[in-house]
């Protein structure tokens, strides 16, 4: 039985199905009101409980757990900030459903510990006094590991996936993922006939900024600009590095009278931005240029880009500091 | 049953002994705990007690511990100007405060196990450190 809950744990997939494996292979082993995994990376909290256990009884396991964590060394965690899950089954019989007014008796709860480091922790409670012995910790401590070695896997696929997609400078998705994400949301819009609004911009003299100050600032001011950008747009826009100092922002289900909207509010927002770069307040202004589908009647997601690319050029040409949209070959 | 007595030439307790007696004694709670919790934790768990009472007891900085167990070699050489009573002390309160890290994880599981084992053994420590 323990060798197939180690299995279940070892394939799982996402936390989620570790707590399920867990879950549903536990009662197998122990007599438990709620089994906890809390995974410090999230702060979430997951608890597979009997589905009789009344609310106080978990509110208690969930400050237990907090307490245990903070008594392991961690910094203090605001009950607040912690998102739980319940997951409520039947784990006993009929005839021994838990107690209204059931309080944590006790409990068994661990480290989840990999290479020194502390993921977070498991528990397992019960509102009966004394109800775990040392066979139990044994038992328990082995499918602790095996699931701090699945998060700790999992927490090394999640970093690849970051250096992946996210621009390591400004931290905002890099253009690999912009090219990935636009297919998607053109493909979607093309296909469904809704608007997509794609916005380039372009920082202004930027080259100035890295000749006098140097690009250690320069590289400064990105990261703010990216800030700022990643500020203005809404939920379900994608802000990407485009390269150097050009940036992109998918705005799906934008028409042009939104995109323009939005992108007229990041040049403001930019140009009334004071930046405090190498004991000076410097001002800088953004050229932007947008394309839209319908509108632009583009047929692919690289002419989108070009459109939007041409627009940009346009607000350069035009004096900078200005926002175009693209019309053909005249922009506005 | 007592542990062999060796005494220096001012005739007190040597550094080396105390020291020879708590390897004895990490020892026998690192084989003990390591088979309930695992090695991962209990390593994890020691560090942390040193780390709350190193500054304290300095001396403890320099034990060595791995997921293959707890090594004095180092702190050896760090406890020669050290006081055997402070090096007593100093294992006392590390072994108190893993106690107490036990009770919180486990409640009564892991102590129970430990101290019918254990506890006569710390007990006897001091009784023959205070002799002197």
């Amino acid at each position: 039985m323990l060798r197939s809950t180690i299995n279940a744990i070892s394939t799982s997939i996402e936390m989620k199905e570790i707590v399920e494996s867990a879950g549903t292979n536990l009662p197998n082993l122990f007599d438990f009101s709620s089994f906890g995994v809390f995974w410090k990376e999230d702060l979430l909290l997951f608890l597979y409980q009997e589905e009789s256990c009344p609310p106080p009884f978990t509110q208690e396991v969930v400050k237990n757990i907090i307490k245990v964590f903070s008594v392991l060394g961690e910094e203090p965690i605001d009950e607040e900030r912690i998102t739980l899950q319940v997951e409520n089954r039947k784990l006993r019989p009929k005839q021994m459903v838990m107690d209204p007014k059931a309080t944590l008796k006790s409990h068994l709860t661990l480290p989840l510990v990999i290479e020194e480091e502390i993921l977070g922790c498991i528990a397992l409670n019960s509102d009966q006094p004394n109800a775990f012995d040392a066979q139990d910790l044994q038992f328990f401590s082995v499918i602790g590991y095996q699931i701090a070695a699945t998060l700790k896997h999992f927490q090394r696929l999640s970093s690849i996936k970051n250096i992946a997609i996210y621009d390591t400078l400004t931290g905002l998705y890099n253009r690999r993922y912009f090219e990935e994400r636009l297919g998607l949301d053109a493909q979607k819009s093309f296909y469904g006939g809704t608007p997509l609004s794609l916005v380039m911009a372009d920082i202004d003299h930027f080259k100035k900024v890295n000749d006098t100050l140097g690009h250690t600032e320069g590289d400064r001011v990105l990261f703010e600009i990216a800030n700022l950008l990643k500020a203005s747009v809404r939920k379900k826009d994608t802000v990407a590095r485009y390269g150097g100092e050009e940036f992109i922002l998918i705005l799906p289900e934008a028409g042009l009278g939104e995109a323009s909207m939005i992108a007229e509010r990041i040049r403001k927002l930019v140009e009334g931005t004071p930046f405090e770069i190498a004991n000076a307040r410097i001002n800088l202004t953004v050229s932007m240029g947008i394309s839209n589908f319908p509108s632009n009647r583009a047929k692919s997601k690289e002419e989108l880009v070009k459109m939007a690319d041409e627009a940009l050029y346009d607000a350069k040409r035009g004096g900078r500091n200005k926002v175009c949209i693209f019309t053909g070959r005249s922009a506005q | 049953m007592a542990p062999a007595v060796k005494v220096d030439k001012g005739g007190k307790w040597s550094s080396d002994l105390v020291l020879d007696l708590y390897s004895n004694l990490l020892t026998e709670i690192w084989e003990l705990v390591s088979a309930l919790i695992g090695e991962a934790i209990l390593a994890f768990l020691f560090t942390l007690a040193i780390r709350k009472l190193g500054e304290k007891y300095p001396f403890l900085n320099s034990l060595k511990v791995s997921d293959d167990g707890i090594s004095l070699d180092e702190a050896r050489e760090d406890c020669r100007t050290v006081a055997p009573i402070e090096i007593n002390r100093g294992f006392q309160s590390l072994i108190n405060h893993l106690s107490q890290l036990f009770s919180a994880l486990a409640e009564g599981v892991i102590n129970k196990e430990l101290f019918p084992k254990v506890f006569p053994k710390v007990k006897e420590a001091e009784r023959i450190i205070s002799q002197k």
